[in-house]
């Protein structure tokens, strides 16, 4: 039944995208973030939509789509140098078949962003692109937030969110991380949409959305999460006019909370203080100690997956108190040994896999995002001006960005294909808006001509 | 259940979305100070076979 009516969805979809082709590019957002093929058992998981989308996408722009004044921003540039760096490395990996596993979907991650901002060439077009990317992921917060409720949380890896194979969006560090990112542009939503219009319903669902966002990494039990909404909550100070007031909500508001958090959820948030104790932390630490000495004598990095490589031995203290009888008793060192750790952080991921023109690169495309994102958001502030909205969409784009950068440094979501549409979107507005200046510049010579209104 | 709830939910409103911009001609089209006055001002039927 559910096969059924994801093929009706996806036939529609498809349908009104050869009546507009922007759609298809939309068409081919919602299959990559939400993977109906995985949450369906029969004929979808047998047809390679994901590729006839991104053909009919691309076909789409190159034959109706208007190309003038097309412009490339320089981050473009970059990830298609990204794209033919990690190309090389995959072919001179440590482990070729499994670098290849990776690249398979990376490349696909990266040449849709380097293509996405060509596209991006009105603003209902960037509108509809985050349009679609919060609703897709809503498909799987809306699940998480109310299984949340319902079950009082399910314990770090135990939130069914309907796919368990842990990949993708699906996986509970990836979602928790996400959800979070996504809070500042769904409450731009609320006051600068034009495709739902902010009235009462729009409003409400959004901050109901919101509210499931920030239930995930309650449900899933990720500190990483929990230390993204954090900088979330930091972050906003700047938008709001009454910052003390603010400060002060938010400190009610998180101890008020406290009782209301699952067992599960707290006992694992306590353990942020005692990492050295823990095993996710101490490995984590040690797989990032042996990519240092790794890219030492690797600097081009050693393909995707190069973690399979390694063998790391750690020490891992005991925890007073967790050791029973003996738990009067100091700290005790043990040594632990493992292979094939992965790097849980996407900075390591890169140095690791990619050395260290690949991590420069990485890096640069992220950090000018960062940047470009501030310019915009300086240049558009007036909110009486024409491009009222551009100025808060930038810093909700880059506060999203901002928050991805810090879940990314414990988990390894370098190439999270969600992250580099919301990279896309930066920089068609950035595209965009650099084309509408130049539009403007051009007016007055137009209007000695011709003193029609433009 | 929560899952079948939350997917028509989201793909409910994906598809209300897709609807809405088949409606709207400046999903491909924004005004440019580039057209040319007298002959871009004519071609207004074409949004209009969309609608």
């Amino acid at each position: 039944m559910r096969d059924l009516a994801f093929i009706a969805f996806l036939l529609a979809f498809f349908a009104m995208g050869f009546k507009r082709p922007f759609l298809l590019v939309l068409v081919y957002v919602y299959i990559d973030i939400v993977s109906p093929q995985r949450l369906t058992y029969l004929l979808l998981n047998s047809v390679p939509i994901s590729l006839i989308a991104v053909a009919l996408a691309v076909g789409g722009w190159i034959l109706a789509d208007d190309k003038r004044d097309t412009r490339v921003g320089g981050r473009q540039v970059l990830i298609v140098l990204l794209l033919l760096y990690c190309w090389g490395t995959t072919i001179a990996a440590d482990f070729p078949a499994e670098a290849k596993e990776k690249w398979d979907w990376v490349w696909k991650a990266l040449a849709f962003a380097a293509f996405l901002p060509l596209t991006l060439r009105t603003r209902v077009r960037i509108e509809a692109l985050l349009l679609f990317m919060i609703l897709a992921a809503s498909s799987i917060i809306v699940v998480g937030g109310i299984k949340t409720i319902a079950s009082g949380g399910g314990g770090y890896g135990q939130l069914n969110l309907m796919v368990d194979n842990n990949s993708g969006l699906y996986e509970g560090s990836t979602i928790s991380a996400v959800a979070i990112a996504i809070i500042p542009i769904i409450i731009w939503f609320m006051s600068h949409g034009t495709i739902f219009k902010p009235d009462w319903r729009v409003k409400s669902y959004c901050l109901a959305l919101v509210f499931a966002c920030l239930l995930i990494p309650v449900g899933t039990s990720t500190r990483t999460g929990l230390l993204c909404i954090g900088l979330l909550a930091l972050l906003s100070i700047r938008n709001v006019k009454r910052k003390v007031a603010y400060l002060a909500m938010l400190g009610v508001l998180g101890v008020a909370a406290i009782p209301f958090l699952p067992s599960t959820f707290t006992s694992r948030m306590n353990t942020i203080k005692t990492y050295d104790a823990d095993e996710s932390a101490s490995t984590r630490l040690a797989v990032w100690q042996w990519t240092i000495e790794y890219a030492k004598t690797h600097p081009f990095g050693g393909g995707f997956n190069a973690y399979l490589g390694n063998r790391i031995r750690y020490d891992l203290k005991t925890a007073p108190g967790t050791t029973g009888p003996a738990s009067a008793a100091p700290a005790t060192p043990k040594v632990e040994v493992d292979k094939a750790r992965a790097y849980h952080s996407a900075y390591f991921e890169m140095l690791g896999e990619q050395g260290y023109p690949g991590l420069a690169l990485w890096l640069a495309i992220n950090l000018i995002g960062i940047v470009r994102m501030e310019i915009v958001r300086r240049r558009y502030r007036d909110p009486d001006g024409e491009f009222a909205w551009a100025g808060p969409l930038a810093a909700a784009l880059q506060s999203g960005h901002i928050v991805y950068l810090l879940g990314a440094a414990f988990i390894a979501i370098a190439f999270q294909p969600f992250i580099y549409m919301l990279i896309g979107a930066q920089i068609g507005l950035d595209t965009y808006l650099s084309r509408k200046r130049s539009e403007q510049s051009f007016r007055p010579m137009r209007r000695s001509t011709a003193p029609s209104p433009a | 259940m929560i899952d079948n709830l939350a997917l028509g939910l989201s793909h409910g409103l994906m598809m209300l979305a897709a609807f809405l911009l088949l409606k709207r001609p400046d999903l491909d089209r924004e005004p440019s100070p580039h057209d040319a006055p007298e002959k871009k001002r004519a071609p207004v039927e074409k949004p209009r076979r969309d609608a």
